[in-house]
């Protein structure tokens, strides 16, 4: 499968301080690839570089075949959306009219606005004022704007942190619809049922540096311990290793009815993350 | 580089119903209409009291306006908005520029009305007003791509609303310091140079050195502008 983005030993260095360093990965096209990181890991700056509003100090970046310095074209931009934790709105004017101004950038038909607005739950709330918006509202505007052109490539930065779980899940069902239909997503979170529900790849990045990537569930896979717990009808707790001595012992308790529940020992994300970092996603 | 006609006029109008309602800095462009309207009255006539009254306009009008525009967009993060689109550098800053170009024009308009001013040739007038207020604009653009903040805006583009429209007073004082004399060739002189000339009955052709500088002062800003605005493209 083509690769949509293409990074190669990526160095950033502000001042004294590296914010990322080696970098290497790809992105196939179609894919949903997580960037999983602590505050201050990272992710921001890579997306910055990956969409042209930051210069890399080494390495090399490459976005549709092409040095992310070309993104600065405009045949470029039209390609690909962002969705960054500063992106702003015109507090002013509605909801519409903030979508109408990109639709007009992007030669985009006004009638778009309603499906990305439906997309994000505000189908009703359009002729509001984004200053009256909560902080959530905000998020869900501003993803609606990234979404607006159907860009081939799309770069979400923590999409749903400002979100309760309700609207989370339909954004959810949203990019995965978006998803579908072709575009690539490069998302960077610290939210680990977010990755691991909406991400084919992840890759964990800890102090500037990729620690770890691949999908998730070979990840969970390679860290389990191979045991799973069951729950007896006592409330006893008993840890089985997964070979044929744990399958008599449950063969046992099921045969006497034993049994109140069982539980494979899977590691997720988040404990996968510690373990390697020594750090925990916040 | 690229112009979108369509992209332009999306700006315009989304600054419209933006400044529209931004009370703030909407409110600045009565003054010079008021003090028009004031002066008008006292029956001063005098070039120098017209051309402050324009030059306070580009200030207060062109170059607060835009500053204040443009830091507002830098402040809210929604120039990068449009930096990441497929608008070009021409689009954007052509379409920022729009409407406090015609906001600019409106207000020079009614001040020149209430004041009662009336240019012995108006073509040339309305030339040197037009190429004048694009230094403005473009020295507008400049001020708020370097403020983090329209409070920031609001208080370094003061001494550019003091400078240019006391133009007058520049003069006098270059007589008598030498040291000032550079100061001739600030654009709001040489705007006052030139009306005057044509006051005394000169056309296009006599004019042409003033034209000349004031074209070289906006061509110089314009260039600034563009590579500034391309600098704060990237981080």
């Amino acid at each position: 499968m083509e690769n949509i983005i293409e990074v190669s030993s990526l160095a950033k260095v502000f001042a004294n301080q590296t914010a990322i360093e080696s970098v290497d990965f790809h992105v196939k096209k179609g894919e949903i690839f997580g960037f999983l990181g602590p505050s201050g890991s990272g992710k921001t700056t890579t997306i910055k570089i990956l969409t042209g509003q930051l210069t890399p100090t080494s390495g090399t970046a490459k976005v549709f075949g092409e040095s992310v310095s070309l993104l600065k074209k405009a045949e470029y931009r039209r390609r690909f959306g962002v969705l960054t934790d500063n992106s702003g709105l015109y507090g002013r004017l509605s909801i519409y009219d903030n979508l109408k101004l990109y639709c007009d950038l992007y030669d985009v038909a006004y009638s778009k606005i309603d499906e990305v607005l439906d997309a994000v739950n505000l189908k009703q709330e359009k002729a509001k004022k984004v200053s009256a918006l909560s902080k959530g509202m905000t998020q869900r505007v501003t993803l609606a704007r990234a979404l607006i052109h159907e860009p081939e490539l799309l770069f979400l930065d923590e999409p749903t942190s400002a979100l309760d779980p309700t609207n989370s899940l339909h954004i959810h069902e949203g990019l995965r619809a978006l998803n579908e239909k072709g575009t690539t997503i490069f998302l960077t979170t610290h939210d680990m049922y977010e990755a691991e529900v909406l991400c084919d790849r992840v890759a964990f990045l800890n102090k500037g540096q990729i620690q770890l990537l691949d999908t998730p569930d070979k990840l969970k896979k390679s860290y389990s311990d191979s045991t799973i717990t069951v729950e007896l009808t006592n409330g006893e707790k008993v840890i089985l290793p997964a070979g044929s001595e744990g399958a008599n012992r449950l063969f046992e308790y099921m045969n006497t009815n034993q049994v109140e529940t069982i539980h494979t020992n899977e590691p997720t994300l988040g404990d996968i993350f510690v373990q390697v970092t020594g750090r925990k996603l916040a | 580089m690229m112009i979108s006609l369509k992209r332009m006029n999306a700006i315009l109008q989304k600054d419209f119903k933006d400044f529209s309602r931004n009370y703030a800095v909407s409110i600045v462009i009565v003054i010079p209409i008021l003090l028009a309207a004031f002066w008008g009255r006292m029956g001063a006539d005098s070039i120098d009291m017209h051309y402050m009254l324009i030059n306070m306009t580009f200030g207060m009008v062109a170059a607060f306006v835009q500053c204040c525009l443009i830091a507002e967009e830098k402040e809210k993060n929604t120039l990068r908005g449009l930096m990441l689109s497929p608008a070009s550098t021409a689009d954007i800053l052509g379409g920022k520029s729009l409407l406090t170009f015609i906001i600019t024009m409106v207000v020079v308009f009614f001040s020149a009305y209430l004041a009662e001013y009336k240019p012995a040739n108006v073509a040339v007038i309305v030339v040197a007003i037009v190429l004048s207020s694009f230094f403005y604009i473009a020295l507008g653009t400049l001020l708020g791509l370097y403020s983090k903040s329209v409070l920031e805006a609001s208080v370094i583009v003061m001494p550019v609303i003091v400078i240019f429209s006391f133009g007058s007073f520049i003069a006098v004082a270059a007589e008598k310091y030498p040291i000032l004399q550079a100061a001739n060739y600030l654009p709001n002189l040489q705007l006052i140079e030139l009306a005057a000339k044509v006051e005394a009955g000169a056309g296009f052709g006599d004019v042409l050195v003033e034209f000349a500088i004031i074209l070289g002062w906006v061509i110089a800003s314009i260039f600034l502008t563009v590579v500034i605005y391309r600098k704060r493209m990237v981080d």
